[in-house]
Parts: structure tokens; C-alpha cells; sequence
């Protein structure tokens, strides 16, 4: 699987001819980007929504499991909300990161990068 | 009214000049004067998206002190004490938004490239009308939102020099403006950096004074305060007693896309030097966030423990009120006794914090007004001095017109700040998201949009807190001062982006249907924000499609 995508990737697709859908991507590159973008996006639904709902279903149950002393309501809200959003946004990071190297991407920085600048104006 | 106002302050807290603390923010002060001239800029790439220059750490403390405001020093552990489960909608909504910005637009934007976010909505959707709408909702969530920050500096100020409110209030935004009119972008990016050092270490030092000398907590008290729970009383803890389930998911939806629809916080992508470190620098941006909003929980426990011991009932008919909610940061370091030069550092980091994201607020406001509105539609022959220089004058009006109205808040300092948050949600994100994510959105579709998401948060706003301030509607407002309550219920102000947004998507989707589809070029634009290939520092996706679209 992964092999095969080196074959189609950058050269021999035309970026600017492929429509833009996230309901359908139309390039490899796209579709393994939202694949990433989907998952990594429920995950985050659950945390964050997850803990809520879960407690407007069931508050007592939540309100009387304590971990540290915290409910356990209050816990998954408070400090897994942020942290989690925090860590996925981490693996979001790393799995770009990843992607750029299949498809040979190089972010080269300074003024003297890539292409001729075209005036700022 | 002005003596409500002289009374803002709690008589717990002693505001007097503090001559240590005093001395602190006025060297505070002087350093970010100091650091905005010595990066002053003439031309308009460094006064709105600092030359493109900034890199992965630097701009992840940008991000957060851009983003960690006198709402997210002061006004979140006011919203936890006093509104306790529901004040959470506010840490999970100004947290964890960050993660849908950088899954879904941080990347392309940074591809895009262009100076501000009215500049997105003009080019994508090819309308200086789309154009003119955006800008004017990015000068209307800098007022809002900047309103809050005046509110927050007052009350801090009178804190620390013991002058009165109004005093304080025009001394602060007066330094504020100098400082952002004289340095625009580049200078601010600098300053951010070294506000939010000052913030974080500031906020955590009073943090860890505070618990370790009443015995709280010892090495990590974002988790340590779990041991007050049985202590506090139901009134922090127990879910959907302030708010119903409705309410809190309306708040912390509207707060996320808030967050993905914020023009200030948009340019920050604009400011670095490539794609990859707008990604990585959204990363350390939310740890960096995340280091206060895990803390801020804490705080709130601590300092309504100690107001309950050493003042009275938090909760109840006289328990804690707004205004000591509003400082409940400084007033727990004020209760724990700890030295008085302490607790006005402590207060010291709220202005940092306040100024930050003013200045953040105010050069986006005023790259929409001398950028898109002057230079785009009424000047294009504009020169960069005749740019800079309105750029300058709309930082000083804009200043001038949050000052005055700052001198009587309508709301808590968190709540003005949600109110904005909603009006981004509502008007820009609906726009970036699709426009970036749906090629075939079109002008039409644009337009029909932003407009209704203009026409629910107005109505959101004039059937909930209008009607506070102006007679004649309050004329109208049944029980709970709300003019239509099921509007309301299904609207609420400070969450009316979570029913609103789906209309916003409908109607833009269904009129982008109905009408022609955007030109090719349009169309290329998008799709070259999509693609993996790399691109120049200076180099927009326009750029890029228009060199391609030549050679052929």
C-alpha cells in the first residue's frame, strides 16, 4: 500500500485540475490527508462532546466516581478536554510531517527559497 | 453610574497605589514602548503580517499570548467559581478549537497567503462587497472584544495604582495604542513573545504560591486541587445547575468555531515563514495555552476556597459578585496573605495579558480598515505611507471608541469576549470552512451567508443584552430580560453559533447551488491551497496559479 503511492505521487498529478471536496478528494495526497483529518477529528468529538453527554445521561453515576478527587465528570472535562485536543493536534503534526516525506516535500525557508519572489506588493 | 463604578472593585482586595508593584508594571510598560520601537515599521508587509519572518516557538508564544487575554487570565476562573460545570464550556471552547484550525484551515491558509482574513473572503469569493462585509465584522469583534480587555486592564490598574477606574482604564489603552500603532505586526509579534513569559510565569507563580502556603498543593497543582472537591460544596462541581446541557454544548461549539473564525487569529499563519510551521506552531500555541487552562481550574478552587473561609459564602444572595469574580486571580493571592509586591505581579500578568491580545485585536482591525476597506475598494493607488498611515489613524479611533465604551461595560469581562466569539463563528468561519474545503462556493452563496449569520447574532444580541442598556427594549423583554424567550433559548447569546452555523452552511450551500459556479481561476486558487507542492515565502496561492495560468 504505502509503496504504491510513491508511484502517483507529485509528478504525475496536476493539483490545480483536481476538484476540492472533502466529501470527495480527488488526488492521493488529499484523500490520505483527510483520511488523517477524519479520524483524528472523531477522536476529538468524543473527547470533547464525549464526557458531557455522558454525564447529562447518567449524572450521578459520573458525579460519584472520583478519581483523585475530582468526579470523574468534572476530570474528563476539565483536564482531558485540553490535554487531549493537545495530543492529537501532536500526532496531527507528526502525521503531516510523515506525509510531506512520502511525497518528497521539502518547506524550505528564507527569501532565497524555491521559485523567483514576485514582488510583495 | 460612576459611583457603581468606583465600587467595582471588592473591599476585600485594597486598591491603593502599591509602590513595588507600581514600579513593576510601569517597567512592564516601558519594555513593550521599548521593544515596539525598536522594531517600528514603514511599510505594510511588517505592519500586518510582521515580513512573514516568525518561526515555530516564537509564534506558538505569539499564538497563545495573542489568544490568552484579560478573559483567559481573569475572567475563566471568574466563569469556573461562580458558574462552576458550565464555567468548563469556556476551557474546553477556547482550547481545544485550536485543533480544528489546525486540521482544517492552518495549512491552506498559510497556502493562500494574503495579508488578512477580509482579504480571504474578497479574493476567494471575488466581491469587494463579500470584501467590505468581512472587514466591518472583523472592526466589530475587535470592539467587542477589545472592550473586555479595557475592562479587564481597569480593573487590574485600580488594583495595583489605586487611581480610579476611568483614570486607569485611558492610561492603559492609551500606552496600548502607542505602542501597536507605533510598531504594527512585527513589533506586536515581539512583544507577544515577551507578554507571554510575562503571563505564564506570572499566572503560575501565583498559582504555586498560593497553594503551596495555604497547603493546597505542593508540585502540581493543576491536579492537586482534586482534594478540595468534597470540600467546595456541590455548587462547583455538579453539572447543568447554571447552565442546561443545551447551553453548554452552544457555548463551547460557538467558543471552537470562534476560535477557527477569529481575523487575529488567522494572521498569525500569515506572520511564518511556511506551512510547516504554521502547523507545528499551532501545536506549541495550545500547549502553551493549555499550560494556563489547566492551571485556571485550580485557581478558581483555590480562591473560592479561601473566599469561603475568609470573606463569606461564595454562592447564595450574598455571595461572591461579579466583580470579585472578575479578579478572583489577584483576590485568592490577596486572601493567601502572600507579600503585597507578589500579588501585584500576579495582577501585573493580567495586563500583559489584556495588552497582548489588544494589540492582536487592534491590527487586525486595522489592516481590515487601511488594507481591504482603503486600499482594496476606495484607493487602489494608495502608497505604502498613505496605507501605513491609516493604518495608524484606525488603531488610534478604534482605540478611542473601546476606551469610552469601556468605561461602562455591559457584561463580565468573559462574557464580551464570547459575544465576539459567536459573531466569528457566525460570519467567518462558515467562509473560511467552506470556501477553503468546497470549490464550487460562489460570490452569491457568500453573501447570502455572511449576511444571515449578520442577522442572527444581532438578533441574538438585541433580544438578550440590548435590552440591559436601552430602554425601549427593555420594554419589550418578558421574564429573564429576554425579548422572545424560545429565540433565546435555541439562540443564546454567547452560544448562538451552534444553531446559527447550520443555518449560515444551508444557506450558503443552497444559493452556491442556485447560481453559477466560480470562474476557474477562482477555482485553481483552492485547489492550489490543497496541494502537497511547496511554496516560496512570499508567494501566494494567487501567485501561483496566475504564473501557470500564463505560461499556458
Amino acid at each position: 500500500m504505502e509503496q504504491s503511492k510513491r508511484s502517483d505521487t507529485n509528478n504525475s498529478v496536476n493539483y490545480l485540475e483536481s476538484k476540492v471536496n472533502i466529501f470527495a478528494p480527488s488526488t492521493p495526497f488529499m484523500r490520505e490527508h483527510l483520511k488523517v483529518i477524519w479520524w483524528l477529528f472523531a477522536a476529538w468529538v468524543a473527547i470533547v462532546f464525549g464526557p458531557v453527554t455522558v454525564t447529562f445521561f447518567i449524572p450521578e453515576i459520573m458525579a460519584n466516581i472520583t478519581f483523585l478527587g475530582f468526579p470523574l465528570h468534572y476530570f474528563l472535562t476539565a483536564i482531558g478536554g485540553p490535554l487531549g485536543a493537545l495530543i492529537l493536534s501532536f500526532i496531527y503534526a507528526r502525521k503531516r510531517d510523515q506525509m510531506d516525506e512520502r511525497y518528497d516535500i521539502q518547506h524550505t525557508a528564507g527569501p532565497e527559497s524555491i521559485a523567483t519572489k514576485k514582488g510583495t506588493e | 453610574m460612576i459611583f457603581s463604578l468606583l465600587q467595582l472593585l471588592p473591599e476585600a482586595l485594597d486598591s491603593s497605589f502599591k509602590l513595588v508593584p507600581a514600579l513593576i508594571s510601569i517597567a512592564m510598560l516601558v519594555l513593550f514602548l521599548v521593544i515596539g520601537y525598536l522594531y517600528r515599521i514603514a511599510d505594510t508587509d511588517n505592519l500586518w503580517v510582521a515580513g512573514r519572518s516568525i518561526g515555530i516557538v516564537e509564534n506558538g508564544m505569539a499564538i497563545g499570548a495573542n489568544w490568552m487575554s484579560a478573559a483567559s487570565y481573569l475572567g475563566m476562573a471568574a466563569l469556573i467559581a461562580l458558574s462552576g460545570f458550565y464555567g468548563l464550556a469556556f476551557v474546553i471552547g477556547w482550547s481545544t478549537g485550536y485543533f480544528i484550525l489546525l486540521i482544517f484551515l492552518s495549512s491552506q491558509m498559510r497556502r493562500f497567503g494574503k495579508y488578512t482574513a477580509p482579504d480571504f473572503v474578497g479574493d476567494r469569493f471575488n466581491s469587494d462587497t463579500a470584501r467590505a462585509i468581512a472587514a466591518l465584522t472583523t472592526m466589530l469583534i475587535g470592539f467587542v472584544y477589545a472592550v473586555g480587555q479595557a475592562r479587564g486592564m481597569g480593573l487590574v490598574g485600580m488594583y495595583i495604582f489605586g487611581g480610579d477606574y476611568t483614570v486607569m482604564v485611558l492610561l492603559l489603552m492609551g500606552i496600548t495604542v502607542g505602542y501597536v500603532a507605533l510598531s504594527g505586526m512585527l513589533g506586536a509579534t515581539k512583544n507577544m513573545a515577551v507578554q507571554y513569559i510575562i503571563l505564564i510565569v506570572a499566572f503560575l507563580a501565583g498559582l504555586y504560591a498560593v497553594g503551596y502556603t495555604q497547603g493546597y498543593s505542593v508540585f502540581l497543582p493543576q491536579i492537586e486541587y482534586g482534594a478540595l472537591f468534597s470540600k467546595l460544596g456541590s455548587e462547583f462541581s455538579e453539572p447543568f445547575v447554571n447552565g442546561s446541557y443545551y447551553l453548554w454544548i452552544a457555548t463551547a461549539f460557538s467558543l471552537i468555531i470562534g476560535t477557527c473564525g477569529l481575523p487575529h487569529v488567522l494572521v498569525r499563519f500569515y506572520t511564518v515563514e511556511n506551512e510547516r510551521i504554521a502547523r507545528w506552531s499551532t501545536v506549541w500555541g495550545l500547549f502553551f495555552i493549555c499550560l494556563l487552562y489547566l492551571s485556571a481550574p485550580a485557581f478558581a478552587a483555590f480562591g473560592t476556597d479561601l473566599y469561603n473561609e475568609t470573606v463569606g459564602n461564595v454562592y447564595g444572595a450574598n455571595g461572591m459578585s461579579g466583580a470579585e469574580g472578575d479578579v478572583i486571580v489577584v483576590l485568592a493571592a490577596q486572601l493567601a496573605n502572600l507579600p503585597s509586591w507578589f500579588v501585584g505581579f500576579v495582577a501585573a500578568g493580567g495586563i500583559a495579558a489584556a495588552i497582548a491580545t489588544t494589540a492582536g485585536l487592534f491590527i487586525a482591525s486595522s489592516s481590515a480598515a487601511a488594507h481591504d476597506i482603503y486600499t482594496n475598494i476606495i484607493n487602489p493607488e494608495a502608497s505604502q505611507r498613505q496605507q501605513v498611515f491609516v493604518g495608524r489613524a484606525v488603531i488610534v479611533i478604534l482605540g478611542a471608541f473601546v476606551t469610552v465604551t469601556a468605561l461602562n461595560p455591559p457584561a463580565l469581562v468573559g462574557e464580551l469576549v464570547a459575544y465576539a466569539f459567536s459573531l466569528a463563528g457566525l460570519v467567518l468561519f462558515p467562509m473560511f470552512f467552506l470556501g477553503m474545503w468546497w470549490e464550487r462556493t460562489n460570490r452569491q452563496g457568500a453573501l447570502a451567508g455572511m449576511i444571515t449569520g449578520l442577522v442572527i447574532w444581532f438578533s441574538a444580541i438585541f433580544n438578550e443584552v440590548m435590552p440591559s442598556y436601552i430602554s425601549f427594549l427593555e420594554d419589550l423583554t418578558g421574564e429573564g430580560g429576554v425579548i422572545l424567550p424560545v429565540f433565546g433559548d435555541i439562540f443564546p447569546a454567547i452560544g448562538a453559533a451552534l444553531a446559527g452555523v447550520v443555518i449560515v452552511f444551508l444557506v450558503t450551500i443552497i444559493v452556491s447551488l442556485l447560481t453559477e459556479e466560480p470562474s476557474d481561476r477562482i477555482k485553481q486558487i483552492v485547489r492550489q491551497c490543497h496541494s502537497p507542492e511547496p511554496m516560496g515565502q512570499q508567494q501566494t496561492a494567487e501567485d501561483v496559479v496566475d504564473a501557470k495560468r500564463n505560461q499556458t
